[in-house]
């Protein structure tokens, strides 16, 4: 979900109108996306495909002070009744049938910007900002702003062997050259041992086998069938909900493919 | 092409995400003699699979072979993946 209709009633910030339905429509909306369904360009906005968001803000002078100098992410209202635009008229943008206070699967808080904090625009004193943004339901691959994956990245397990038995003082040397910590110290009896303990953290920096002979005493390869996923979500969804719906794409991908041919 | 037990499949509406895995599942299959795929055209959203097996089976039959195993294999993915995570205690935010 993210904005992609913007209705500006006034604008006399110095962000020009395209660069400020630009910027908001970037910003990360708290919601569902499986709650709402798709909504063409010639279907009305009803209460099931779009969320209003309005922004009424004014920089004033108090005395020395400047109020609502930046207008950040939240100070957007939710309008679960939907669309208050055009103010002069009775049919408004959107016609919803029941407010969107009762879907059930919202948070308790309600409908909001992911972060709060986000800088939308600046305003100087005399300056204003009143529109309203409308957000609809779309796919990552035809603009960046409504994909819920932050970054997704994967990359194999990464296999320290130590070709020889490491002790005493190449041990503690070995230990003290990793900087993510996979070698541990082992006391065999009397003689200390070095020992792969967390090959996870290894980052492939290669600290470990430069030096004199160092290549020769540790192995640095990758395990071709083990792969680490780090999958960063936007917030909307959790990141094993990301999994489980890309999962659920490629095998409805599939399902389409076979259904095609009978 | 008098070649037997060949056939090329075209698909519309998909491209690398779906070719190059139903590719990797068909070279699994040992009755399928040749299999790759391509997009004709970079800017045309359409995939062309080619597939020659041994006259044990048709080139019907991997395909088709292919992609169910394909969906049981994501399935089962699926359902490893949320028994795994129910496991863990999930404290975030």
């Amino acid at each position: 979900m993210a904005i992609e209709k913007v209705y500006i009633a006034n604008n006399t910030s110095v962000i020009q109108d395209e660069v400020l339905a630009h910027r908001l429509g970037l910003l990360p909306i708290k919601a569902d996306p499986r709650l709402f369904d798709y909504k063409s360009e010639e279907e009305n906005a009803n209460e099931k495909n779009t969320i209003v968001f309005k922004i009424d803000v004014v920089c004033t002078r108090k005395g020395e002070r400047v109020l609502n100098s930046s207008v950040t992410s939240d100070q957007m209202k939710w309008l679960p009744e939907g669309s208050e635009m055009p103010f002069n008229t009775m049919t408004k943008f959107t016609s919803f049938g029941s407010s969107q206070k009762n879907l059930p699967g919202l948070p308790a808080e309600g409908i909001s910007c992911q972060y709060p904090d986000i800088i939308v625009a600046k305003l100087r004193p005399g300056q204003a900002i009143e529109l309203e943004g409308h957000a609809i339901k779309g796919s990552g691959n035809i603009h960046a702003k409504w994909s819920p994956v932050a970054t997704a990245r994967y990359r194999m397990l990464p296999e320290v062997n130590l070709m020889e038995d490491i002790q005493g003082k190449l041990a503690e040397e070995l230990v003290q050259k990793c900087p993510t910590g996979v070698f541990d110290i082992e006391d065999v009896g009397t003689v200390k041992k070095a020992i792969v303990a967390r090959p996870r953290n290894c980052t492939l920096c290669r600290e470990c086998v430069r030096g004199t002979d160092w290549d020769k005493r540790v192995q640095l390869t990758r395990v071709k069938d083990h792969f680490i996923f780090t999958i960063e979500s936007t917030g909307a969804l959790r990141p094993e909900v990301l999994f489980t719906e890309a999962i659920k794409i490629l095998n409805e991908k599939c399902h389409r493919i076979i259904t095609e041919l009978s | 092409m008098k070649v037997m037990n060949a056939a090329t499949f075209t698909v519309e509406r998909e491209d690398h995400t779906v070719g190059n895995v139903i590719r990797m599942q068909l070279h699994r299959d040992p009755s399928v003699l040749f299999a790759g795929y391509r997009l004709p055209h970079p800017l045309q959203y359409r995939l062309v699979v080619k597939i020659q097996t041994t006259s044990q089976s048709s080139p019907m039959q991997a395909y088709n072979l292919a992609i169910t195993d394909l969906i049981k294999e994501l399935d089962h993915l699926k359902a490893v993946f949320e028994h795994e995570t129910s496991q863990k205690q999930a404290d975030y935010y």
